[in-house]
């Protein structure tokens, strides 16, 4: 048993170890990642705020009820450096959230993969390669 | 062309192509501003994957052959990828959202050194001093069980206040990497993206302020050296701990157009109470056409209010675990 957990928490730690550091704060404090969430909804609103965006949408149940979810994704400078703008993310969109729910248990998730309904990724239509300082991000 | 005159232009290409960049800089006269100040001014970019450190991995060897860079691009560039979903699920809630919020480069620096550090040549940030880390082991300590206890006590980064790469000195992250560099006379100014501060650096030679005040981004003062911008910057706070940096660091910054379209920056960091020795790191500046956009990073801070929020769902978790098992 305790050459089974040693040999655990060394793989766990490779595993984690090999995960830059990311993202303006820790996710992992504020999200639950025992409480994994799929969430199909329609955009009801998107905030282009810093220091992460939050897209909001309107979760329709089994029963018919409508639940309202926050989204957290990353800064939208990256985006407007793409070339996106506010109405990128029209009103109205039906998008997939896979993510985490938030510790405290209010309607609030990571959209740690964030699709169309037919699977393709949002914003994915100004990828790296279109941007303005393409080949500039780097050294010659 | 002469075969003599062939291995003359081989042969000072490979000479060049062995020096820093820096050195190669004589041949090329940058432009002036109106006020006569070498022109530093646009907006620039630092996004690159080489690390500050040379990985572990990588011990021992200083720079990458061309095969070996684009090698380890592909690598880094599928580790760096948050679009992938093979982690278990603590890990994978710390990837955060997917991976067109990032903006981290693709490219190791051109010189292919495998760390931005410079010297000393193991590419490692020197050790710490006994006593330098005799205190940050109490820091660690006594701020162990406390991460969550109020806003305070969380990092400068999620409160908005000071980012440890927006500097100085100035170091590429995972995005926000754009500076936008400002000259009037007698000051030059220096807009950094990440946490948008803004660095005026006043170059009549006035002394620092009193030793008594300590800033976030400590006191900067500049001066030219022929084509080059040195800015020296001291009187930091204790409390931003820069790679285990205290408030006697003295930090001296390099700014060198060396073509049209790069500044190449090199930073020295002096601090022997913190460290056993100085240290300096070399970081390429690309122009780029994209503005410098407004982080406006506590306006929107929910995530302050969605980590406490946390602690205290876990807090109670725990109460309510023990509670239950009497």
């Amino acid at each position: 048993m305790r050459t089974k957990l040693a040999v655990v928490m060394v793989g766990l730690g490779l595993v984690l170890t090999a995960v830059p550091v990311r993202a303006h704060h820790a996710f992992a404090a504020e999200f639950d990642a025992k409480k994994p969430v799929k969430l199909r909804g329609t955009v009801t609103k998107m905030e282009w705020i810093n220091p992460h965006a939050w897209i909001h949408i309107d979760v329709k149940g089994a029963d018919g009820t409508t639940t309202s979810w926050m989204v957290e994704g990353g800064t939208p400078n990256t985006l407007f450096r793409r070339g996106l703008t506010k109405d990128s993310l029209a009103v109205g969109t039906e998008i997939v959230v896979d993510g985490y729910q938030a510790k405290d248990g209010s309607n609030r998730a990571n959209g740690r993969d964030i699709t169309f309904t037919d699977g393709r990724k949002l914003f994915l239509g100004a990828s790296s390669s279109d941007a303005p300082y393409a080949g500039k991000d780097g050294e010659k | 062309m002469h075969w003599r005159s062939r291995v003359l232009l081989l042969s000072t290409a490979v000479v060049l192509m062995g020096l820093p960049a820096a050195a190669q800089t004589k041949t090329w006269t940058p432009p002036k501003t109106p006020d006569g100040q070498p022109d530093l001014q646009g907006t620039w970019t630092n996004a690159t994957i080489t690390p500050l450190e040379r990985p572990a991995d990588l011990a021992g060897k200083e720079f990458l052959t061309a095969q070996e860079a684009a090698e380890y691009e592909k690598r880094i560039g599928e580790a760096n990828n948050a679009d992938r979903r093979n982690l278990p699920p603590e890990a994978d809630v710390g990837l955060a959202y997917n991976d067109f919020w990032y903006n981290r480069g693709t490219k190791i620096v051109g010189t292919r050194r495998t760390s931005l550090i410079l010297d000393p040549k193991d590419g490692k940030v020197p050790a710490l001093t006994p006593a330098a880390q005799q205190k940050q082991d109490a820091l660690r300590a006594a701020a162990r069980g406390h991460a969550s206890d109020g806003p305070e006590s969380r990092a400068l980064t999620e409160r908005c206040l000071l980012w440890p790469t927006a500097g100085p000195p100035m170091l590429p992250s995972f995005y926000n990497n754009n500076y936008q560099i400002v000259q009037s006379p007698g000051y030059v100014t220096i807009l950094v993206e990440m946490i948008h501060d803004a660095r005026v650096v006043p170059l009549d030679g006035r002394p620092h302020v009193s030793g008594k005040v300590q800033q976030w981004m400590g006191d900067s003062r500049g001066r030219w050296e022929g084509n080059t911008l040195v800015v020296d910057t001291t009187n930091f706070t204790d409390k931003t701990r820069f790679r285990g940096a205290d408030e006697k660091l003295h930090l001296v910054e390099h700014f060198t157009r060396v073509d049209t379209d790069t500044i190449m920056y090199e930073f020295t960091v002096d601090d022997p109470t913190a460290f056993t020795r100085s240290w300096t790191a070399q970081v390429p500046m690309r122009r780029t056409a994209s503005p410098v956009y407004e982080y406006a990073c506590h306006e929107g801070n929910y995530a302050m209010a969605g980590m406490l929020a946390g602690a205290r769902a876990d807090e109670k978790a725990a109460a309510d675990a023990k509670n239950g098992s009497k």
